[in-house]
């Protein structure tokens, strides 16, 4: 009998039931099962009773034994969450430095994930007033012997085909290139720009009339319906119906409506829609160039149309086909297919060319999605980071908490209450910070370009609470796993949480993290840096206090003289470009009859430019002042060279032949200048004498009372041209502009830098909070030994400056190699210096010693005998 | 409330009464083994008794710890008044049933 009490079960059998089985019937049923056991050993075998015992387990299997462990049927969830909503809130103010910390932390990236998310609401919405939109289509075509790439344009014969060729179409509407020219309003001369459209057009893209009757307004040739804005611009008070617009070449037009104000964002913009049977007087006297039946012109306009319920795109498509294969053969210069683009794909939508206004393409969306991701996901990860890493101090309330009878789950949602309510302080002041970021987005050159009108209206607002939620789940879902594994015994005696594992992951991560922040200051620096260079960088031509004026079309012969006239006015030159932004014309030049042709850039200038500009004229002489015939020319240096002129003074005399006809003697040698954009090399430069071509006035002025020396120039042009408006720049300021896009670069990287260094700054944070929090023993026994402040800082610091010093290598070559990429297009650049390596380094050491320097502080003030007390 | 005793579920409830506080699922078990000589898995009768907790007819304590076991406590089942009035109930019905057959039925037995 003794024997036989030794004898247990097999264990496999009892470990297997308590698997399946985990709720309170389990200890009875195995305590039966055991009994039962020893009844088989006094007439069975050993063998005999482990098989059959394992039968008994096996049998055991019911819905009885697997249901789960009940909770008590009373308790409701909810009932504790004012408890979990006060405990976190009381430790959101006794750590109130961490919960800053982690609150702005988050509050940073979420302000720029909100800025996504309202910048794609904003750009998803175009055409959201429109109610017939997912029935709306628009025609694109595609050369096939051509780049690879849809145009949104198609040729407007298939107006007709659609229309009276298949059936099931509500509406076709064509919107023609075309309607454009300057309107003399009040002595003023006001551009009005459109399309050429049919009555069908206002219904189809959602618009309606303020004045004028829909269904004829858009039928007679030569009539026009206005925008509400614009109508009130011309008419003012009047009633514009019935009165006449000239439309600059183009004759007047009979206004036959205005149009109500359009109740959101549309893809097709314009200040005005003329009737689309204009065209067809128009192109045979020669205003505008055939297309309506040319099946060759394929982007001049884009067509719209509506389908009717019963016809399914598929139908089209076939028809489509065979248009195209009826007018266009493969061997030609058009091989063309057509398709068909949904309205609401338009913006955002894939790539296109000849889009009809600015378009957003969607894979610029995507992106903001990625990056929002990414931002969040490193957002969390800190948060639960420097959650854990305090963990320490909550665990005996985690303990407690079990004690009393919270269930792991409870635990669980305490913890994600608690993050959830930092995420909503968070969010308050992303909003704040969203603020502020609006308007300096919106003033960048590239939102005008996207009409980016960030506005949120409920539904953003909505959209944000609903996001800050989802990142409190997220963000609070680890730390409160890690938290909710405590053992209660464990807690409770006071030793540390579950093992941190994976302290190689978090130290590669906040690697990682450390890299792209050190990237993103070093090519923040650099774009900085090449611009500041660029525009501060001698052109070799003065720029100073000259006013470029635009001509506007007027003569430059009779403007110079009146300008001329003004005291302050030293010097006065006249030319078709502005040099060094980008625009400048070319021209087929030989020097010989017999020549091959070749291509050279060109300047229209008079014999004031070369002083006005204070350009170096190292051979020959100027231009001969008043001549009526293009006879002189002046080339640059390198011009010299590609002519294959030994010497500058060799040059001169020497004949050129401009587009076959113009016989010029190069009469001067200019030094090199930079006409060209400055990221491109110095090319070869003609000047000509061209005063017929001029478009800009450059006045050379004293300087020394702008805002008077302005008013007078704006005087004189206005005695001169009354119906424009005076337009003028300041040369340098011009040439800052041009380089103004350059600006929002370095906006945005050096945004995105301050970003991620908050980022990697809460990263390092976090686990240097945490192993020095697991260290405080350590510390203690140092200190009582003798260690002394330079010691303990050293043995603490020291793998996070390993870090940070691999960090800064690493970072330092992606940058090196990253910048050397774009750096190269520029034919002047700046260098690589291990000076931006050096501020990157500092600025990384700057913040990580202050988060770890104050941890470390931290432990070094504590007393040992409180650490070591409890041992 | 009145449910239908299964044929088993009426034994096991009788062995519950029979045992008097001291029920537990082994000592059921033997039981019918014993009394009724009737092959019966340890894991149905365990399930009966569980069912029948489910009807009330039966409740269940857990006992105080015992030695032997590995210190494992037992359930003990107790029949409560519905389970005695379903046991009456089923025997009255029976009863009943019994005093419909007439003499003849069994009289060359």
């Amino acid at each position: 009998m003794s024997s036989r009490k030794n004898i247990t079960p097999p264990r496999l059998a009892d470990w297997f039931f308590n698997w399946y089985c985990q709720n309170e019937l389990g200890e009875s049923i195995q305590g039966d099962l055991h009994e039962r056991y020893e009844l088989y050993l006094e007439s069975h075998s050993r063998l005999k009773s482990n098989l059959l015992y394992w039968m008994d387990v096996i049998r055991f299997i019911n819905r009885f034994t697997l249901r789960k462990k009940s909770t008590r049927k009373t308790f409701t969830p909810t009932i504790m969450l004012k408890n979990y909503t006060l405990v976190a809130l009381r430790n959101i103010k006794r750590n109130l430095a961490f919960t800053t910390i982690n609150v702005v932390g988050l509050a940073i990236s979420m302000a720029i994930c909100l800025l996504i998310i309202a910048t794609i609401d904003d750009q998803t919405s175009y055409d959201e007033f429109n109610a017939e939109r997912d029935n709306i289509y628009r025609l694109k075509h595609k050369r096939l012997n051509d780049v690879n790439l849809w145009l949104a344009t198609t040729p407007l014969p298939l107006v007709d085909k659609l229309t009276n060729e298949y059936t099931g179409l509500e509406e076709v509407v064509p919107l023609r290139r075309g309607f454009s020219g300057e309107i003399i309003d009040n002595g003023k001369a006001i551009t009005l720009s459109g399309y050429y459209t049919n009555p069908e057009a206002i219904a189809l893209f959602g618009l309606e009339l303020e004045q004028g009757d829909k269904s004829t307004a858009l039928v007679e040739p030569n009539t026009v319906v206005l925008r509400n804005d614009i109508a009130e611009k011309f008419f003012r008070d009047k009633d514009p119906i019935g009165q006449e617009l000239v439309v600059g070449d183009l004759g007047p037009f009979k206004v036959t409506g205005v149009l109500k104000e359009i109740p959101g964002k549309t893809h097709v913009s314009f200040e005005a829609l003329a009737s689309y049977s204009t065209v067809a007087s128009f192109e045979k006297q020669g205003k505008l160039s055939e297309s309506l039946n040319d099946w060759d012109k394929l982007s001049s306009a884009w067509i719209y149309f509506k389908f009717g319920s019963g016809t399914s795109p598929e139908n089209l498509q076939d028809e489509l086909d065979r248009w195209a294969d009826e007018n266009y053969d493969e061997d030609s210069e058009y091989d063309v297919i057509f398709g068909m683009q949904k309205m609401t794909n338009i913006t955002p939508g894939p790539l296109m060319g000849n889009q009809i206004g600015q378009s957003m393409p969607n894979f610029f969306i995507y992106g903001l999605v990625v990056l929002a991701i990414l931002i969040m996901t490193c957002a969390a990860f800190n948060y639960a980071n420097l959650t854990t890493a305090r963990a320490l101090t909550r665990f005996k309330e985690v303990g407690v908490r079990k004690v009393m009878g919270s269930t792991k789950s409870q635990v669980v949602i305490q913890f994600v209450i608690e993050a959830v309510l930092v995420s909503l302080f968070s969010l308050v002041i992303a909003i704040g910070l969203l603020t502020l970021l609006i308007p300096a987005f919106e003033s960048l050159s590239m939102s005008s370009l996207l009409e980016w009108k960030l506005n949120p209206d409920t539904k953003v607002y909505v959209q944000f609470l609903i996001f800050s939620l989802l990142t409190g789940l997220f963000t609070g879902f680890f730390p409160s796993l890690y938290m909710s594994s405590v053992k209660p015994i464990n807690a409770l005696k006071g030793m540390n949480g579950p093992k941190m594992s994976k302290i190689g992951l978090r130290k590669s991560l906040i690697v990682t993290q450390l890299v792209i922040s050190i990237v993103l200051i070093i090519s923040a620096t650099l774009v900085h840096r090449q611009i500041k260079f660029m525009i501060t960088k001698d052109y070799g031509f003065a720029k100073a206090d000259i006013v470029n004026i635009d001509l506007q079309g007027q003569d430059y012969d009779l403007l110079r003289p009146e300008l001329e006239k003004l005291s302050f006015v030293q010097l006065v030159s006249g030319a078709n470009n502005i040099p060094s932004i980008g625009r400048h014309d070319d021209i087929v030049v030989r020097q010989n009859v017999t020549d091959e042709e070749v291509k050279y850039n060109f300047f229209s200038v008079d014999e004031n430019y070369i002083e006005n500009l204070k350009l170096e004229l190292i051979a020959g002489s100027n231009f001969t002042p008043g001549q009526t015939e293009e006879r002189e020319i002046i080339i640059n240096e390198e011009a010299v060279e590609s002519f294959g002129y030994e010497t500058a003074e060799d040059a001169i005399g020497g004949n050129l032949i401009l587009e076959d006809s113009t016989n010029v003697n190069i009469v001067g040698v200019v030094k090199n200048y930079n006409f060209m954009i400055l990221y491109m090399d110095i090319k070869p430069l003609l000047l000509r004498y061209n005063p017929e071509e001029f478009e800009w006035a450059q006045v050379k002025v004293s300087g020394a009372n702008r805002i008077e020396e302005l008013k007078q120039l704006e005087n004189t042009w206005a005695g001169f041209d009354p119906n424009h408006d005076f337009e003028y720049k300041y040369f340098d300021e011009q040439i800052e502009e041009f380089y103004a896009v350059f600006y929002d670069i370095v906006y945005i990287v050096g945004l995105i830098s301050i970003l991620s260094i908050v980022i990697a700054g809460m990263g390092l944070l976090g686990i240097a909070t945490y192993s020095i929090q697991t260290r405080l023993k350590e510390v203690g026994i140092r200190k009582i030994l003798g260690a002394d402040g330079r010691t303990l800082v050293f043995i603490l610091g020291k793998s996070f400056f390993i870090m940070i010093i691999v960090s800064t290598l690493i970072g330092s070559l992606i940058s090196f190699f990253g910048n050397k990429a774009w750096l190269e297009l520029f034919a002047y650049r700046i260098s690589f210096g291990f000076d931006i390596i050096g501020i990157a380094f500092l600025f990384i050491l700057v913040v990580g010693g202050l988060t770890i320097g104050t941890q470390t502080w931290k432990a070094m003030r504590t007393n040992p005998a409180e650490i070591l007390r409890n041992e | 409330m009145r449910f239908n005793l299964g044929e088993f579920e009426e034994i096991v409830l009788l062995v519950v009464a029979a045992q008097n506080d001291e029920a537990y699922g082994l000592s059921v078990t033997t039981a019918i083994e014993k009394e009724l000589k009737r092959p019966v898995t340890m894991s149905s009768v365990h399930t009966a008794l569980y069912r029948l907790e489910e009807k009330e007819l039966v409740k269940s304590e857990v006992g105080g710890t015992t030695k032997s076991r590995g210190g494992r406590r037992k359930r003990i089942f107790m029949i409560t008044s519905a389970g005695k009035q379903a046991l009456l109930d089923a025997k009255n019905a029976r009863s009943h049933l019994w005093s419909m057959i007439p003499k003849v039925v069994f009289e060359n037995q």
